[in-house]
């Protein structure tokens, strides 16, 4: 005989598994740290690419002009002001990264609790068989 | 109501039924769209200028997944820039680049909604995007909207300049500073930008608001706060946008928000019950909303001939199954049945539908 709460309970959890179980697993096996300090790590680099190519159009817009103030201008000044903004830059979005993926550390934590919690349902119905 | 009702749960059914095709239909469709509007915007490389390049990779497309059309759509306007000039064609590169680098990596799924925005504004219906992205998306989806006007604007400000891009030959720091300034200093992209990212956020917001109606309200004052802004901004930059479009947009939007909400948050708030308990720990003020939804019309058997009742329990099962192959009338050895349709469930019916 077909147990009808079991079947819906292990499609649902089939379901889950192939969909957002397979990405909420992948979080889990992180500690939330280390989760976090991976994500914020990636983002330095992909902030500091992302900058530099900023940057690089930023010259390239002004380069006429660039050219004309560079025996002008104060380089060490600049190239502080620069860094400045780097840093601003780079830290805006390590700070926003580290806000997003705590968020999504716990709730792929919660999302799991309850998946874990179907788990033991589902070992209830085969011992109660 | 009920109608509709029924409709809606049909059109799921087929839907469940038939996803493996109609997931990449809709994709195919979709990238086709997109990759036909970026070709008649840009249309610089003949070669891929071509409906034989554009179905092919729109079929690629629907097998591929879903960002793969922002992809194909990035790649077809950068070999449409490059046809104009390579200096395009780089700081085209550079902006894609920081949009994947800073944004893109951690929603994939709001790929198709960048790819899809250029393409919308493109046949004059953008507006929808922010209120239907607030409804099914979530805080984040801002940044997508943000990103996919972006890459309109951007693409739009080639197409605007392409004669003065040619006729500059050789001075590629001047077509550089040609494009740039196209976006820079566009302040219809900058009134965009602010009004679309506003109107997710607030869309978002107030949808998830605990009042009666709260999806309406959310589609509804997203729509008044993008016109609104895009009003306002028009006067104080004199952006130029077209009034007319902006109102039929808003207007297009609050539609297609409704049909959006009879698909995936139909409830009855006529029907609402508040609740309210309490444990060791806490007390519970719980409100619940019940969904819209029909009985299923269900089949029920009549007997005519009353003698021979005996056959017809042994048989059941069997004429139940029967039943369900054949249709309305069935035989079960030589009993006749005739089913008529009611509001009733059959419980039985319920079981064996659940078996094929």
């Amino acid at each position: 005989m077909i147990n009808e709460n079991k079947v819906i309970l292990m499609t649902r959890m089939a379901s889950y598994e192939q969909k957002e179980g397979k990405r909420c697993m992948s979080i889990a096996k992180y500690f939330r740290t280390d989760y976090v300090a991976r994500h914020v790590l990636k983002g330095i680099i992909a902030g500091t690419i992302a900058f530099a190519v900023c940057f690089a159009l930023y010259v390239a817009y002004g380069f006429e002009e660039f050219m004309e103030n560079i025996y002008k201008m104060d380089l060490f000044a600049f190239a502080s002001n620069v860094l400045v903004i780097y840093i601003a830059f780079v830290a805006a979005y390590c700070i926003i990264l580290y806000l997003v993926s705590t968020y999504q550390f716990i709730k792929a934590r919660r999302s799991l609790r309850c998946y874990y919690q179907n788990l033991k349902k589902l070992k209830a119905l085969y011992e109660e068989k | 109501m009920t109608g509709l009702l029924e409709l809606r749960d049909q059109i799921r059914k087929f839907y469940s039924r038939n996803a493996v095709f109609i997931l990449p239909f809709i994709k195919f469709v979709v990238a086709l769209l997109v990759l036909g509007q970026i070709n008649a915007e840009l249309g610089y490389m003949a070669k891929i200028d071509n409906i034989a390049v554009l179905l092919i990779v729109s079929l690629a497309c629907s097998f591929l997944p879903s960002g793969c059309i922002l992809f194909f759509t990035i790649v077809f306007s950068l070999l449409h820039m490059y046809a104009l000039s390579m200096e395009v064609a780089l700081v085209g590169f550079c902006v894609c680049l920081v949009m994947l680098l800073l944004y893109l990596r951690f929603a994939p799924k709001d790929a198709v909604v960048i790819a899809l925005l250029p393409a919308l504004f493109m046949l004059k219906i953008p507006y929808v995007v922010p209120v239907v992205v607030g409804l099914v998306g979530g805080a984040m989806s801002a940044v997508s909207v943000v990103c996919g006007t972006v890459l309109y604007f951007f693409i739009h400000s080639v197409n605007v300049n392409a004669s003065a891009i040619m006729a500059m030959e050789k001075d590629s720091l001047g077509k550089i500073k040609l494009i740039l300034d196209g976006i820079i200093h566009n302040q219809a992209l900058l009134v965009t930008v602010v009004a679309f990212a506003v109107t997710t956020l607030v869309v978002y917001l107030i949808k998830r608001l605990s009042v009666d109606y709260s999806w309406t309200v959310a589609m509804v004052s997203g729509a008044i706060l993008n016109l609104v802004i895009l009003l306002v901004g028009d006067i104080i930059y004199d952006t130029n946008l077209s009034v007319v479009s902006m109102i039929l947009g808003a207007f297009l939007a609050v539609a297609i928000g409704k049909l959006v909400e009879f698909f995936r948050f139909c409830v009855d708030y006529g029907r609402t019950e508040k609740v309210q308990f309490e444990d060791d720990e806490y007390y519970y003020y719980v409100k619940a909303v019940p969904k819209m939804t029909v009985s299923k019309s269900s089949k029920t058997v009549k007997k005519i001939n009353p003698q021979r009742s005996v056959v017809t329990e042994r048989t059941g099962r069997q004429s139940e199954i029967e039943r369900k192959k054949t249709g309305r009338t069935v035989t079960v050895g030589n009993e006749y049945y005739d089913e008529e349709e009611d509001g009733a469930t059959d419980s039985s019916e319920d079981d064996f539908e659940d078996l094929f």
